[in-house]
This record gives structure tokens, C-alpha cells and sequence, in this order.
């Protein structure tokens, strides 16, 4: 039971700002994905947008509901190319459309994870908080968060964070993070999530609960995630391999099924 | 006991004073929260310390002291962000540079009205000289920081914490550097009768420092934030009025920076 002030306060904050205009910034066009969840033609893309390019004139596609392993020796452009498709870095030539569209900055349809997120130092932030974050995607400028504690919660249950909700973000474990960061990228509602080494630096456990959350068939999105580990990739159902410059499908997946089986 | 605090109150500068800190201090402390957590506390630094070329140029041409420090924190803010802009130049340095080059031409300026005597108020602060009109700015300026900060609250945290997802979700967190430069910088200009334009940053970094140790959420910082700013103005105010000796000024400070002392002495852990 929220205090007494606390909800007057909130309201009394409602009331001001209810005559403010609610710009959108990144208001979700829900549609349901269908075809190809990434196409790229002839990209070519580098660490800085003025640098040499890692990979050129590549051309791959991931249907929609598949889960993709990324896979290439270091250096080779695994980061870079999730990051063109999160929108971060600008192409430097040629065409990619994430979930039907360029990835333009301020798609709430795509969530990335970074293989080392950047994040301020002893900032007061409860995971509570953080796991929220992912819902300002559903919100405009200028509102408070009002909805979406339904999918925080949710989120925060299958990925075994509930009793470290109230946590500052700065007490948790690495692993705990991580967990975090993938549940704000649920909350988020994203249909294709880019993840850059997501098990770096976990422990068995941790890990295993973020598998079992990505490979639930019961989650209709598609994944496309960096990684080195050989054991992992019987489990994706297609392997993109970056090597040399060039982008190879090794494995390819039929999207449909696996969305509904 | 109840005498020595109620007597000043009797003197009506001693009122508009006390309205005066109270209402600086509650901007002050809430921007400072993020001006603490963001690092950026040489900005604000370089902003109120800029704002006395602003000021003695207004005086000298004859126009509002207020427009002159906005227009000298605006162009230092700028200026800042031009030379950071080249590449390999570092934002700090860049701060830096801005800083020393409007101060110093600052004190040239003074040089030119030829008496200094007039800008110990400028530079050290003269609260006990507030007059009603000074009090409208700061009160509006009050008003707009907490609106701005209410309104760009969600955005304004997630930029400070998380830029990268920021941009991702187009919240555009170059821009609320941007806005947050700009409230600062009204901050830093509303608050100079205070505490002096050598001083105001204080109020930007002390209280919000010790609502640093304390809170465990940006509201709570800035709560802390608050109740440090209002109770070192009002305790420095009372120990300038009972010993001349202690500018206003100095003593707001001073007493701003007990709480902190405390904090950093007694808070738990996190």
C-alpha cells in the first residue's frame, strides 16, 4: 500500500502536468512480425562511422522468431554489426531494415544489449528502477511512468530477480546485472533482441536462467547474439559466421515454425 | 533561546533573506543532484564563476545584471562545447580554458569601473542586500528549475545513468545535456546575490554531495539535497547576523558543508 502522501503527491503531480502535450518520442507500432526480422544488402560498416570497415557489402536476412548465433574470431565485426542493427553506429553503405524498418534511433521494436554496458558509477538506482527503464519505450516525453508494472514484475520473475528488486543497482553481482539489463530489454516488448556476449563473465546459474528465458519458445522474438562459445550453437537454429569481412549464413531456419511450436 | 531566533525575523531584510537562501537553496540542491552525479561539477563551476564578466559588462553598459550572467553562462557553456567539439580536444581542458578566460576578462572589466569596493557583493555575495525584486527572479527561477526537472524527470535519469540505451530509445541524451546546462546555468545566475559568484557552485555541489551518501534514489538524493541546503542557509544566515564578523555568504557555506561532514562521518554504507 503505497503512503497516503505519496499517492497525493502523485497526483497532485498528475493534475499539473495533465495540460502538458505528450510529444511521442519512440511510441511502438505494434505489428506482428512477420517475413524477415533483419535484412541487410551490400552493408558495409566500421567500429567509427569515418574508420575502416569490418565487414563490406554483406547480405544476410533472420526470419522472424529465430534464434541466430553471430559467431567470428575477435576483432571481426561481431560487435559492430549488432550495433548497426541497434541503430548506434551509421552504416557506411548499403541497406538494413530491423523488423521492417531502417534502424533509426528511437525504436522501442529493437533492444541491444552491449557486451559492456556503460553505465554512471554509484548511480541511485533500486533494479526495480532499471528493469522500468525498459517501459519509457511506452511512454512520451514529459509523462511518468503510469503502466507496464505488470510486465516489470513478470519480467523480474523469470529472470529470478524478485527479491533484489529493492537493490541499488551498484550492490548487484555482475551476473545480477546482466539478468537486469535482459529483463528491462523484455520489458521493453522489443521483437528482435541483439545481444553482444550476454553469458561474459556469468556463472552457471545465472546463465542458465537467461537461456531458459531466450529459448522459451513461448517468446516470439527474434535473437541474434554474439557469442564464442562452440557447446552453445545445437541450440540456435541458424549461425551467422563473420570472417575476414564478409558475413556467411552457415545454417539457415525456417522462421515460421518456431514461433508457434 | 526563542528570542535570539526570533529577533531577527523583525527585520525585513532579514525575511527576504531567509526567503532568499530557502528558495536558492532548494534549486540549487535538486540541479546539483544531477550536477553530482553526472561529474559535472567543473561545469557548474565554470558557469557561476563566468558570470562575472556578465554582470560588471551589464553594470558598465547599463542594462539587468541578470541578462548580462545568463548571456556570460550561456556563452561560456557554449564556448566550452565548441572547443570540446574538435576531435581529440578534451571536454575538460576545454571548461578549463572558458573558465580562466571569462574570469579573467571579468577582472578587467572591473578594472575599467574602477572600483572594487562595489563588486565584493558580486564576488562574495550580499544576501543581507536582497530586495523584493531579486526575490521574484529567484522565486520564478525556483519554479522553472523544479518544473523543467518534474517534467524531464524519467528522461533526464535515464540520460545520466544509461546514455547508451537512452539513445537507443531516443530520448536524445545529448540534448538533456544540453537542457541540464541551461538550468544550471539559470541556477548559477539567480543564486550569485547569495553566496557570490565565487561561491555558488558550493550550493550546487555540497548539498547535493551529502544527499549523495544518503539517498538511494535520485528523489531521495535531492531530498537530502534540499534539507541540507535549507538548513546550512538558514543556520549560516543566523550565525552571520550574531557575528558581523562572518560574511553571509561564507557562512551559508560554511554551514552547508556541516551536514556533509556528518554524512561522510556517519552514513552507512551502501
Amino acid at each position: 500500500m503505497t503512503p497516503f502522501w505519496q499517492r497525493l503527491a502523485r497526483q497532485v503531480g498528475d493534475a499539473a502536468f495533465a495540460f502538458l502535450p505528450t510529444l511521442p518520442y519512440s511510441r511502438p507500432e505494434k505489428k506482428d512480425c512477420s517475413g524477415e526480422a533483419v535484412v541487410a544488402r551490400g552493408l558495409s560498416a566500421g567500429a567509427r562511422a569515418d574508420g575502416p570497415p569490418a565487414f563490406r557489402a554483406a547480405d544476410f536476412s533472420i526470419p522472424c522468431g529465430c534464434r541466430t548465433a553471430l559467431i567470428g574470431p575477435n576483432g571481426s565485426g561481431k560487435s559492430t554489426l549488432l550495433r548497426v542493427l541497434a541503430g548506434l553506429v551509421p552504416p557506411q553503405a548499403g541497406e538494413v531494415l530491423v523488423a521492417g524498418a531502417p534502424p533509426a534511433l528511437g525504436r522501442s521494436r529493437i533492444a541491444y544489449l552491449s557486451q559492456r554496458p556503460q553505465l554512471t558509477e554509484g548511480f541511485p538506482l533500486r533494479l526495480r528502477r532499471l528493469v522500468q527503464m525498459g517501459t519509457y519505450a511506452h511512454h512520451g516525453w514529459f509523462e511518468e511512468c503510469r503502466h507496464g508494472e505488470d510486465a516489470v514484475d513478470r519480467a523480474l520473475a523469470q529472470l529470478g530477480l524478485t527479491e533484489l528488486a529493492d537493490r541499488p543497482v551498484h550492490a548487484l553481482s555482475g551476473g545480477q546485472l546482466q539478468r537486469a539489463l535482459i529483463a528491462r530489454a523484455f520489458v521493453q516488448g522489443a521483437e528482435v533482441l541483439l545481444l553482444d556476449e550476454p553469458y561474459a563473465a556469468l556463472d552457471a546459474a545465472s546463465r542458465e536462467i537467461i537461456e531458459r528465458f531466450l529459448f522459451d519458445q513461448g517468446h516470439a522474438f527474434t535473437v541474434l547474439m554474439a557469442t564464442h562459445d562452440p557447446a552453445d550453437l545445437a541450440r540456435f537454429d541458424r549461425i551467422l559466421e563473420l570472417r575476414d569481412g564478409a558475413v556467411r549464413t552457415k545454417h539457415a531456419c525456417s522462421g515460421h515454425d518456431h514461433r508457434h511450436a | 533561546m526563542l528570542d535570539l531566533l526570533l529577533e531577527p525575523l523583525s527585520e525585513p531584510f532579514f525575511v527576504r533573506a531567509l526567503l532568499a537562501v530557502a528558495l536558492g537553496g532548494v534549486t540549487c540542491a535538486c540541479l546539483g543532484a544531477y550536477v553530482v552525479l553526472r561529474r559535472m561539477a567543473f561545469v557548474s563551476t565554470a558557469l557561476t564563476h563566468s558570470i562575472l564578466p556578465g554582470v560588471v559588462g551589464a553594470l558598465l553598459l547599463g542594462f539587468s545584471p541578470y541578462l548580462g550572467a545568463l548571456a556570460a553562462a550561456l556563452l561560456t557553456a557554449g564556448g566550452a562545447a565548441w572547443l570540446a567539439a574538435r576531435k581529440g580536444a578534451s571536454e575538460d581542458s576545454a571548461i578549463g580554458v572558458m573558465l580562466s578566460v571569462m574570469f579573467a576578462a571579468g577582472v578587467a572589466l572591473m578594472q575599467q569601473a574602477n572600483s572594487w569596493r562595489d563588486f565584493a557583493g558580486l564576488l562574495f555575495g550580499s544576501v543581507v542586500a536582497v530586495g523584493a525584486d531579486d526575490l521574484l527572479v529567484i522565486a520564478a527561477t525556483t519554479v522553472g528549475v523544479l518544473f523543467g526537472l518534474r517534467v524531464l524527470h524519467k528522461e533526464l535519469e535515464l540520460a545520466s545513468f544509461d546514455e547508451e540505451y537512452a539513445s537507443l530509445l531516443g530520448a536524445r541524451p545529448g540534448l538533456m545535456r544540453v537542457v541540464l546546462l541551461a538550468l544550471v546555468a539559470l541556477g548559477a545566475v539567480s543564486c550569485v546575490s547569495l553566496v557570490g559568484a565565487l561561491l555558488t557552485t558550493a550550493l550546487f555541489v555540497i548539498p547535493a554531495a551529502t544527499g549523495v551518501l544518503l539517498g538511494r534514489t535520485v528523489p531521495q538524493v535531492m531530498a537530502w539535497g534540499v534539507g541540507c541546503a535549507l538548513a546550512g542557509g538558514v543556520a549560516g544566515l543566523y550565525l552571520s547576523y550574531y557575528l558581523p564578523a562572518v560574511p553571509s555568504g561564507a557562512g551559508i557555506v560554511l554551514c552547508c558543508a556541516l551536514p556533509y561532514l556528518l554524512a561522510r562521518l556517519f552514513a552507512p554504507r551502501r
